[in-house]
């Protein structure tokens, strides 16, 4: 287990946030029990993961039933693959919320999903994202330093990331939306995260 | 080609949706431990914002979730440690678990699969393959198989002389033109040691742009490389450039196949 994170983290605010801050450096440890197949911590692992999981496949998706139905796999396959996380290579919440992430847009970007592109589109035009986040995240401390830090960014940088992580469109999408070359988009997404990560003190 | 460390963000916010830009970006981490080290830093402060978005759980999926497991049979630790040579060999018989198709093109199955799972050790976030991945490597796998099968499908081969690095060694090209692809295949190709790297160029009348990077398993296997035949490519060329690879070339060519004869 590396130095990841020195400083002790407030909870999300949710109902699980003192087992939240109990487990904190913990869920590393119970992934690695999940991995030998001792389902007491995977029920653990699933309290402390399973809204956030959710949250996100839900704000990618924005249908719940499908929502259900991805973060369902999402976190089977936190199971099925538990195996394979490597404690030094990532926290275990990135690890999980990778996967998330990716199911989510793998099935945005799925044939049948397709169809709704357009829709999605038009509904893009009118919401601005950023609120959006800033309503969910006055909760706690930590996602008051999350709003800070989105705050820090450059309005390019901000949207790049956001219509990016919580839409799901690609870096060539998001050149289209906001009228801007592919590789200003590209750049934006990598110098918001890295402002992001240096601003939310990432510990790597 | 531009930059490929400029996709690190995109790449840590799933946002590349062409599988092979993703592909050269993954083998462009599999060689670049700096890379990797970024994306693994983006991609946790992705997941904070993430977190920001928790909401409280259908009540049915805890019990869903958990009826399910007790179905799953979980997957074993990775065989191969993250190092210079992907080990072949497990690979390819964890991707005969997985699909039936490989049968057919088995070599550029493994091929494919080796360098997704080479990605995903040095990685360590993305070392999930899920099933749509493996769509994705399975798409990837069809464009190939859709320029072998082209009517219009044309090769040229050579070999690699002298006594330098990869001698020995055969590349091939297949290019299509109704496709608007060639497919670069090589074998033989040696190891090289950590410092240095094979790449593939594009070779087009208005300039050398890189094709991706080349990791020869420990047999000298190399996946396939789909490159965009269209715009007047002339000739495909391979050389020893340093790890990561280079924007232009920086050495004499040890292989030149030429496109246009073929």
């Amino acid at each position: 287990m590396g130095p990841r994170r020195p400083t002790v983290r407030p909870g999300d605010g949710g109902p699980s946030e003192h087992r939240e801050q109990a487990a904190d450096g913990g869920l590393e440890g119970l992934l690695v029990r999940v991995a030998r197949g001792d389902h007491a911590a995977f029920e653990q692992m699933y309290d402390l993961v399973a809204g956030q999981v959710y949250g996100l496949v839900l704000r990618v998706l924005r249908d719940p039933a499908q929502s259900e139905e991805v973060a369902q796999d999402v976190l089977v396959e936190v199971w099925r693959s538990a195996a394979r996380y490597e404690p030094g290579r990532a926290s275990a919440r990135a690890w999980v919320m990778t996967i998330a992430h990716r199911r989510a847009v793998d099935r945005v970007r799925s044939a049948q999903a397709a169809v709704n592109r357009e829709d999605r589109a038009a509904r893009l035009d009118v919401r601005r994202p950023f609120d959006e986040v800033s309503d969910s995240v006055e909760k706690s401390l930590e996602l008051e330093r999350l709003r800070r830090c989105l705050n820090a960014l450059t309005e390019l940088q901000r949207e790049s990331v956001t219509f990016a992580y919580y839409d799901g469109y690609s870096y060539r999408e998001v050149a289209e939306l906001l009228k801007v070359p592919l590789a200003t988009v590209k750049t934006r997404m990598r110098d918001g995260l890295i402002r992001m990560r240096d601003c939310l003190g990432v510990d790597r | 080609m531009s930059e490929p460390h400029t996709l690190a963000g995109a790449y840590a916010l799933d946002a590349i949706d062409d599988d092979l830009d993703r592909r050269r970006f993954e083998e462009h981490l599999a060689v670049c431990e700096e890379c990797a080290q970024e994306v693994a830093g983006l991609a946790e402060a992705a997941a904070r914002l993430g977190q920001a978005v928790a909401v409280e759980p259908p009540p049915g999926m805890r019990a869903a979730v958990m009826a399910e497991i007790g179905r799953v049979r979980q997957l074993p630790p990775a065989v191969a440690a993250p190092g210079p040579a992907p080990r072949p060999a497990p690979i390819r018989g964890r991707r005969r678990d997985t699909t039936a198709r490989t049968r057919r093109w088995p070599r550029v199955a493994a091929g494919l699969a080796a360098v997704g799972v080479a990605a995903s050790l040095v990685l360590g976030v993305i070392a999930v393959r899920t099933q749509d991945e493996l769509e994705r490597l399975r798409a990837g796998d069809r464009q190939v198989a859709a320029v072998l099968a082209a009517p219009d499908a044309r090769t040229a081969s050579g070999s690699v002389s002298g006594t330098g690095a990869g001698r020995g060694a055969t590349g091939t090209v297949v290019v299509s033109p109704s496709q608007g692809r060639l497919v670069f295949v090589s074998s033989g190709l040696s190891t090289l040691p950590p410092s240095r790297t094979y790449q593939l160029w594009r070779i087009a009348p208005d300039g050398v742009e890189s094709a991706g990077l080349l990791r020869p398993d420990g047999s000298g296997h190399v996946p396939p490389v789909i490159v965009d035949a269209r715009g007047g490519v002339e000739k495909v060329g391979v050389t020893v450039e340093p790890a990561g690879g280079s924007r232009q070339p920086t050495t004499q060519p040890i292989l030149l196949l030429d496109v246009q004869t073929a």
